[in-house]
């Protein structure tokens, strides 16, 4: 009976007790869901990029920047994964129109990192 | 015997249970993907609805559902095999075909009006086959990051093209301008330089290299093009495709002011210095703004604050967002948009 009880406390548990934001990292889920939180999504995004999944970590960048448009950190590191992508141009109209916001230089020397990367600046 | 039924039927409960959540977690069968993200006025018409009904975020999309944002809106569908449209305002998008299975993915989509983006998902690996359609062209897709923009908003960008002939007949409404973004031959990252072909009144034009556009003025029109669009179109088209983001930075969103002679370069110094730092334009005579000489750009401003929204400023005179001077970059279309949510 021990093991009865389990199950059905697992199955219960599972059906009402599964957020939204609990699923899998990694999954579509938990993609999809990640802009929700603009510190979540920008530290998936991170993890992409570290991976190499340049494209999927504009995607997110963007889900984050749609979703808090005022968050001017996200587009900062938009625009360097910009320059990863070789959007070069694309990453100086971003950098440029950032530029009246103060952030700090851990901010502003990793997000040119991959275009001083590519530039050997 | 009497004390194993109850655990056959436990098990067979938890059974249940698993196959109940993992069916939830399925897509049904003409699912494509999600709204991943909504600002403003988005509707979705589901195939055989009579009405459209106001999207909500994490809503699944279905093939042949039409979607739709109103003004200053925004929206993008993530699709299940990470591909990713982005539409700006006053778009119309419809999911025609997905094919996702183990051996890859292709997509078919049309857009009807609006500004775009697609962003191929994964590694970047679009299969044969994927498409986006407009009333005037096809864009087949290979690996790749597009921005397009169909109706009026890609005729004005294009007359400010100099490869785009003065006085070209075109259609207003249909009109449609296809931008490749990337990713370049110098992309890091796990991706594949991205190549589109643009085929309109039986012709054909390759794109494939980061920035080369075409124009297509009107039904049975041949593609102008490939050309290089400029930094100004370029920044045209992305707030179309991001109007309310744009609307959150400085100038409302207007494009940057390009001196004549600086050649589109925006920084006479380095492009990446950090503005703040030594030798930085913010600590170069002048100040914040030199960059740009003559045209001020609004003040520093405090670090960023998550939830926090800059005050936007009043263009002065001259500056992006006002009136433009002859060779300067004219406002976006429609003007400066209302900014934030």
């Amino acid at each position: 009976m021990r093991g009865f009880r389990f199950v059905i406390a697992a199955g219960f548990l599972a059906v009402i007790g599964a957020p939204t934001g609990a699923a899998p990292p990694g999954s579509f889920n938990a993609i999809a869901s990640a802009g929700d939180n603009e510190s979540i999504g920008m530290a998936l995004a991170r993890r992409q990029i570290a991976r190499g999944e340049t494209v999927d970590a504009l995607a997110t960048l963007e889900r984050v920047i749609i979703l808090h448009p005022q968050s001017m950190a996200a587009r900062l590191l938009h625009a360097g994964v910009l320059c990863l992508a070789d959007d070069r141009q694309g990453s100086l109209i971003e950098f440029e129109r950032l530029r009246g916001y103060s952030f700090s230089k851990a901010q502003w020397a990793e997000a040119t990192a991959p275009c001083r990367a590519r530039t050997g600046g | 015997m009497a004390s194993i039924k109850p655990r056959r039927w436990a098990l067979g409960c938890g059974a249940a249970v698993a196959l109940a959540l993992s069916a939830a977690a399925l897509a049904a069968p003409n699912d494509v993907g999600v709204a991943s993200a909504i600002a403003g006025d988005v509707r979705v018409q589901n195939n055989g609805a009579k009405q459209a009904h106001q999207a909500v975020l994490r809503e699944h999309l279905a093939l042949a559902d039409r979607v739709s944002t109103g003004a200053r809106s925004q929206l993008q569908v993530l699709l299940l095999d990470k591909s990713v449209f982005t539409v700006g305002a006053n778009a119309r998008l419809t999911i025609d075909r997905f094919v996702y299975d183990a051996k890859g993915s292709s997509v078919s989509a049309s857009v009807a009006k609006g500004a775009f983006r697609f962003l191929s998902g994964g590694r970047g690996h679009a299969g044969a086959g994927s498409s986006i359609k407009t009333p005037v062209a096809t864009i087949g897709i290979r690996g790749t990051i597009i921005d397009g923009v169909v109706g009026p908003e890609a005729v004005a960008i294009a007359r400010g093209e100099n490869k785009v002939p003065a006085g070209l007949a075109v259609d207003p409404a249909v009109a449609t301008l296809v931008v490749l973004r990337g990713p370049g031959a110098l992309a890091r990252g796990n991706v594949t330089p991205g190549a589109i072909t643009v085929t309109a009144g039986g012709t054909t034009v390759e794109l494939d290299q980061p920035l080369l556009a075409v124009f297509v003025p009107a039904r049975g029109a041949e593609p102008i093009g490939p050309f290089k669009i400029s930094l100004p179109g370029l920044g045209r088209l992305n707030d179309l495709i991001l109007p309310r983001t744009a609307a959150n930075l400085p100038g409302g969103g207007a494009m940057p002011y390009y001196p004549p002679g600086t050649g589109g370069r925006l920084d006479p110094f380095d492009p990446f210095s950090d503005p703040n730092g030594p030798g930085g334009p913010n600590e170069r005579p002048g100040g914040p703004g030199y960059t740009i000489p003559g045209v001020p750009i609004p003040p520093t401003r405090p670090a960023p604050n998550p939830g926090a929204v800059p005050a936007p400023q009043a263009a002065p005179a001259g500056a992006p967002g006002a009136a433009a001077p002859q060779d300067s970059v004219p406002p976006p279309v429609g003007g400066k948009p209302p900014r934030g949510n």
